[in-house]
């Protein structure tokens, strides 16, 4: 490229160049795509709602009223402030789900504009998910209202709750750019992740403690990213104490192991799937 | 300055699209994988240098548009190369791919986002942009109200303010008004005398004759001739 450019000025001599692109490639660049991109999907998806943006909030909760109400008063789970604990679980998976989902929605939606205009499927589906996120930093806002409200306080550790949102983003991205590529060759994938976050939504402890888990299962269970994430979360936010380095480290190695190879599946084979879409 | 050497596009046609996981796997048990291949460009090869206007015409379904976009990078070739030198517009097909239900002021934001054009930018240039198009009045009218047309001269309008090296463009003037012709052309000229490329595929035979400083005239996927459009145009006429 830069040689290109080169043979540019030469020909084009010293005229000044009129145009203001920014540079491509660069975060900037990304950055500014994935915002305007997420801004319109914000805009296309509230268009001619009364409750508009409300109702991104109210499913979360909505599931915590009833998922309490079955767990907290029919079967008492007898965890302290069980609603806390149920929310901010709640919260994690909603994320995941919608995050995950909105990805592979996004392939459908915007065909039309990644068949015809050179952009990277990459940032598109990345700014189906940066709206999730936002969503998910809202949700938060609220918890914390809630949390407080309850007589709760935070200790010093809750500023790595930063680095595990960051770790939740990393792995929901990751997983999209996992399971795009199948979305795109097989139209019915929808539907088996649709069950596949279900089968998840149980195998991570959002309205159990992973305690109750049989310790000859732990080794496993624990294997699964969101439950880590979960249970981390939880243990800097309402426990006030923070993982040990050796668990970070395991949960940091496993998200970054799915983000980098769902990145290359995705760089791999995005392009040729997004033809034969 | 464009060089394309053996370029090929293959697409391969299933006789029965599998669309879903279930209808892939029971083609694995029935073994029925009958591909056809179909030659969309067959070894192009093509020298276009700097400060020319080339005309592309040809047959619907001659390979016009798929040359563009694998050019724009928009579809990768399945074999060959191809080396561009400078920048080009990252799209082509007017009007398609914006998005229709948001207003003309939106979609040029998005689109500015995707040319790297920060917003601010976009701001200022906003009524040169709408003046171009001459739709100035439809600025926050949904897109999907507005006629191909209008829609086309939006689209140019936009890719022009990037002032792109190489401007590939796909059927311009079958949209465009008898107002919008002009503009366009006299764009292409001064883009022309700044030493950088213009490639339009068009069925206008008129406007390609008079303006182009050569024609390459695609059938069945392979380049008949590339050369001045007098000769060019006889040829196609033959055809």
């Amino acid at each position: 490229m830069a040689k290109g450019q080169n043979y540019a000025t030469l020909r084009t001599g010293s005229r000044i160049k009129n145009s203001f692109s920014m540079k491509k490639n660069t975060f900037k660049y990304y950055y500014n795509l994935i915002k305007e991109f997420s801004w319109a999907d914000f805009k296309l998806k509230y268009y001619g709602s009364i409750l508009g943006l409300f109702w991104s909030f109210l499913k979360p909760f909505l599931m915590l009223f009833i998922l309490y109400i079955v767990f907290g008063l029919f079967f008492k789970s007898g965890i302290k402030n069980f609603h806390i604990y149920l929310l901010l679980g709640i919260a994690i998976w909603n994320f995941f789900a919608d995050g995950t989902k909105a990805g592979l929605q996004t392939i459908a939606s915007k065909k039309n504009i990644m068949q015809n205009v050179k952009i990277s499927p990459l940032a598109v589906v990345t700014s189906a998910i940066w709206h999730s996120f936002w969503t998910f930093i809202i949700t938060l806002v609220v918890f914390f209202i809630i949390f407080f409200a309850s007589g709760l306080t935070l200790g010093v550790n809750v500023v790595f709750l930063l680095y595990f949102v960051f770790l939740l983003l990393i792995f929901v991205l990751g997983t999209s750019f996992l399971i795009t590529p199948l979305h795109m060759k097989f139209r019915d994938f929808e539907h088996i992740w649709d069950v596949l976050i279900q089968m998840l939504f149980w195998l991570s402890p959002i309205v159990y403690a992973e305690k109750l888990v049989s310790s000859s299962y732990l080794k496993w269970y624990m294997l699964n990213p969101l439950s880590r994430i979960v249970v981390d979360m939880r243990n800097i936010v309402i426990y006030q104490f923070l993982p040990e380095p050796k668990q970070i480290v395991i949960t940091t190695v496993l998200v970054l192991t799915i983000f980098f190879v769902g990145l290359h599946i995705f760089k791999k084979h995005g392009r040729a799937l997004l033809e034969n879409l | 300055m464009i060089k394309i050497k053996n370029l090929s596009k293959i697409y391969r046609i299933p006789h029965e699209r599998k669309n879903t996981l279930f209808e892939t796997i029971l083609g694995y048990i029935k073994k029925q994988m009958d591909l056809e291949t179909f030659y969309a460009l067959k070894n192009i090869n093509l020298e276009i240098k700097g400060g020319e206007i080339v005309g592309l015409i040809g047959k619907n379904g001659s390979g016009k548009t798929t040359l563009l976009k694998i050019l724009a990078g928009i579809i990768l070739p399945s074999g060959g190369s191809f080396d561009l030198k400078g920048e080009v517009a990252p799209f082509l097909s007017l009007g398609i791919g914006f998005h229709q239900e948001l207003t003309a002021k939106e979609n040029l934001y998005l689109y500015g986002a995707i040319l790297g054009i920060p917003q601010q930018k976009i701001k200022q240039s906003l009524n040169q942009i709408f003046d171009f198009a001459g739709v100035k009045r439809f600025q926050d009218m949904k897109l999907k109200n507005f006629s191909s047309g209008m829609q086309a001269r939006l689209a140019f309008s936009m890719i022009i303010q990037t002032d792109p090296d190489i401007l590939l463009i796909d059927e311009i003037f079958a949209v465009g008004d008898k107002d919008f012709q002009p503009k366009c052309i006299s764009y292409f000229k001064k883009h022309k005398e700044n030493g950088k490329t213009v490639i339009f595929a068009s069925h206008d035979l008129q406007i390609i004759k008079e303006y182009c400083d050569r024609v390459i005239l695609l059938h069945n996927g392979k380049v008949l001739m590339f050369d001045q459009p007098e000769e060019v145009l006889k040829r196609y006429r033959e055809i």
